[in-house]
């Protein structure tokens, strides 16, 4: 311990020693002269370091750069993306409608049944979906999905505690679900344009005129419904066009199967969707000349059907006469301000009408039901009148009132047709829009069947449908 | 005493171990030999020729003889004829009544059922084609509903509406009611005849080198033949048309018009309401049960019928479904009561209502025997 702090005191006194000891003048110069060096070392060194940091600033802003070419070249491909996105959106079209109605009806069990028995039923009548897509400015294509009724399923299941295990299929739901419309079409221009695939025929309005806010009914035009397909679609190639205010369709499409004819509803039930594929041995043409358009406003047009029916039947050994169907069809809409006034006759006729009834009656297995006499001549109208009210209350609200007749057996080849299916439903009702894509429907009418002892009956619908489309 | 309780005791451990056993016992369970030999040549041929050509050739002749009843009717003042054609109707009747326990085949391939049969007749059309001025022929008939022809048109028209009575007067019966008669009687002659030619010459109408339907029945599995591929695919056929009929009348054509109460009883749902030929026609459906499970028309020698099928696999069961056809013809029959009431007036009396009852429940009893205890025996058949 002693020792060191002897070493130091000792090594403390040299020091004070020494500098006192030094020449004064010598030590100056050579401090001056360290101090100048060491200044400058220091702003050497200050130098170098703002030398790195501009560096290595140079070397951010150089990787900066680099960083924001490879960003403007991301935002030059986004932007593409985007547009190109943005460009097969505006090519590509969805669109919806569909509806949901309720309904009161007085029924007969049989036909010897004069005292009816009131059901209500409820049903997810439609929905219907439609894709398009628009390839080039002349060439574009529309696929309509329709499921009624909620749609329809079969299931297979396993039952491994049933006797030996089983399978067991069962159908889950009784709608359908089916392909509409299914078309290419190819638009040079407005005037002249030609469609093909599955198409709608424009033979009846229901087909121009489908979606819910475009007829004022709860249901669809019952006339039309109890004498050809509603919403008619055939395989086939149509050209149309519009030239000033006309409108035009022709149409070369597959036609009918008599075999599927019935006295309720005429050509409606001998559309061939039953199989999965059409037969295709008798064509039919349609066309359709309009002035004005249905769909916008008022119009005024008529449309012709021309087909053979016997061609497409089955069991070909049946029938050797040809069943040549023809449907005229007169129809007009006056739409101006708040009225809205809309009607349509169809007539057709049918040849060899008691050879097909025979034919029909004597082939197996036809379902539903086979001895329908069919009628030679067939008849159905219907008119529809509303007039908007909010023009007067603040309310969105049409009040209509409609007629639909029909008479699929108009006339008989041979005896006297019977008035039974000859129906006739009057009614009033509203539509009413809380916005413009929803439509609420109610109606109540009368149904009235010619035959004498039949009593007249009462309806009651109440409906929702909408429609939008992107 | 004691030698017994211990007998007890044993045999109850013995069980108790058993059952203890059992759980863990992995020996296969034996499963009980049912199966049975019988050789059903003889039996689907007889069945065919002696029961179902032989039913629809009576049939095509009743029907001639219909035809030819209305045609002496045309000119005619005599209540007579009346009563002579509405007892040939009947006589049609039993063939076709009887033949529905087999309703396959033919009947509904060639869909002639419902131009023979339709139920309920449309009067309305019905009065509406009488009024009209046009004349009535067998070709235009048979174009038109078959809800305006067939049986029930013309037992509207021969017996009258059936309310009160199941007679008319020769006077009652109009000139054009006569015309239209004739021409339903020939277009009912037509299809009776084509049946029966497609049962015995070929079954297709169109193709007059087709077999005949019974060749098919009774030769099934040869290559020919695109009907029927083994002699157990025509026993199912023929089963099930036997347990066709005793649902259809116990469920359809009986306890439909009955309801559940005399408040819900709805006479016009009646068959054969107009002729009061109702019971005779239910009776007459399982009469046609017995003779295909007998194997012949009752009275007649025995032949082999379905009865020997099962019997061939429990003696017991054969007897007890006879029986229970037998009992189910009996209860129909007493519907009628001692009053000899039509079914259309015992669904709406009170004691008539309990004998219906009765008729169902067997009815009920013997559709559960054929279903549950006869059809599965096709499982356990071993043909020869």
């Amino acid at each position: 311990m002693n020792s060191k702090i002897s070493l130091l005191a000792m090594t403390l006194a040299s020091v004070i020693g020494l500098g006192a000891a030094a020449n004064a003048n010598a030590a100056n110069e050579t401090d001056a002269l360290a101090k100048a060096i060491a200044k400058q070392e220091a702003e050497i060194a200050t130098l170098k370091q703002q030398l790195n940091k501009l560096t290595q600033l140079q070397v951010q802003s150089d990787q900066q750069q680099v960083e924001r070419n490879a960003l403007a070249i991301k935002i030059d491909k986004v932007a593409d993306d985007v547009a190109s996105a943005q460009n097969r959106y505006n090519r590509f079209s969805f669109k919806s409608y569909g509806t949901a109605n309720y309904t009161s009806d007085e029924y007969f069990d049989n036909v010897q049944d004069t005292t009816p028995e009131r059901r209500n039923r409820f049903d997810l009548e439609r929905i219907v979906t439609e894709f398009g897509y628009q390839f080039t400015d002349e060439w574009s294509m529309e696929v309509e999905i329709e499921y009624e009724h909620g749609g329809t399923g079969a299931s297979l299941a396993y039952d491994g505690f049933d006797e030996f295990g089983e399978f067991e299929s069962e159908i889950e739901a009784g709608g359908e679900v089916v392909v509409e419309k299914a078309e290419i079409r190819y638009r040079p221009s407005k005037a002249f344009g030609v469609k093909f695939g599955n198409i709608h025929l424009p033979i009846g309005l229901t087909s121009t005129l489908h979606k819910p806010n475009q007829y004022l009914t709860v249901l669809r035009h019952k006339s039309e419904a109890a004498m050809l397909p509603a919403v008619w679609n055939e395989n086939g190639i149509g050209v149309y066009g519009e030239i000033s205010d006309f409108h035009y369709q022709a149409q070369v499409v597959s036609g009918l199967n008599s075999e599927y004819f019935r006295t309720y509803d005429w050509a409606a039930s001998g559309h061939q969707k039953r199989f999965e594929h059409v037969n295709g041995d008798d064509l039919a043409f349609a066309g359709r000349l309009d002035y004005g358009n249905f769909k916008t406003g008022s119009a005024v047009g008529v449309a012709y059907y021309y087909g053979n029916t016997s061609g497409n039947r089955h069991k070909s050994n049946k029938l050797d006469v040809d069943g040549a169907m023809s449907i005229v069809s007169v129809a007009g809409a006056f739409v101006e301000g708040p009225w809205i006034l809309r009607g349509q006759y169809l007539y057709g006729t049918l040849d060899n009408s008691d050879a097909i009834t025979q034919a029909n009656k004597t082939t197996p297995g036809l379902r539903p039901g086979n001895f329908a006499q069919l009628g030679s001549e067939s008849q159905s109208f219907f008119v529809e009148a509303g007039v908007k009210l909010d023009s007067w209350i603040n309310v969105p609200i049409t009040a209509f009132a409609n007629i639909d007749y029909s008479n699929p057996l108009m006339a008989v080849e041979t005896g006297t047709a019977t008035k039974r299916f000859e129906n006739t439903w009057s009614s009033v009702g509203i539509n009413y829009f809380p916005i413009p894509e929803i439509v609420i429907k109610a109606e109540g009418g009368l149904h009235q069947v010619a035959v004498a002892s039949i009593p007249d009956t009462h309806f009651f619908a109440l409906g929702v449908g909408y429609q939008f489309s992107l | 005493m004691k030698f017994k309780y211990s007998a007890i005791a044993f045999s109850l451990i013995m069980g108790l171990s058993a059952c203890g056993g059992s759980g863990s016992d992995d020996a296969a369970p034996i499963v009980p030999d049912d199966s049975f030999s019988f050789v059903a040549t003889e039996m689907i041929t007889n069945l065919t020729d002696e029961v179902i050509v032989d039913g629809y050739a009576d049939l095509a002749s009743k029907g001639e003889a219909l035809f030819n009843a209305t045609q002496s009717l045309i000119n005619s003042t005599a209540q007579a004829d009346l009563t002579a054609a509405q007892a040939a109707w009947k006589a049609a009747r039993q063939p076709w009544e009887q033949g529905e326990s087999h309703i396959f085949g033919l009947v509904d391939s060639l869909s002639i059922d419902p131009h023979l049969d339709s139920w309920p007749l449309n009067t309305t059309d019905l009065q509406t084609q009488l009024n009209s001025a046009v004349g009535f022929d067998a070709d235009t008939i048979k174009g038109w509903n078959d809800d305006v022809q067939g049986f029930h048109t013309m037992e509207y028209l021969l017996f009258g509406d059936g309310v009160n009575n199941n007679t008319k007067a020769i006077a009652e019966l109009t000139t054009r009611e006569r015309e239209y008669l004739v021409a339903l009687a020939e277009v009912f002659r037509d299809y009776t005849k084509q049946l029966d030619d497609a049962w015995q010459i070929s079954h297709n109408p169109q193709d007059a080198n087709a077999l005949p339907y019974a060749e098919l029945l009774k030769q099934p599995g040869t290559s020919t033949n695109t009907i029927y591929s083994s002699q157990l695919a025509v026993i199912e056929e023929l089963i099930n048309g036997m347990i066709g009929i005793v649902d259809e009348v116990g469920n359809g054509k009986i306890a439909d018009p009955f309801g559940d109460s005399m408040t819900t009883a709805d006479t016009s749902k009646v068959e054969s309401q107009y002729s009061w030929n109702s019971l005779t026609d239910f009776s007459n459906n399982i009469i046609g049960v017995r003779n295909v499970y007998q194997g012949e028309y009752t009275g007649s020698a025995d032949k082999q019928g379905l009865i020997d099928f099962v019997a061939a696999a429990n003696t017991a069961l054969a007897t007890r479904i006879g029986s229970e056809i037998d009992d189910a013809i009996l209860k129909i029959q007493a519907i009628k009561g001692s009053s000899d009431m039509p079914f259309r007036q015992a669904i709406l009396d009170v004691e008539g209502r309990k004998r219906v009852q009765v008729a169902v429940d067997a009815l009920s009893k013997l559709q559960a025997s054929l279903e549950s205890d006869m059809l599965p025996l096709l499982s356990d058949w071993k043909a020869s």
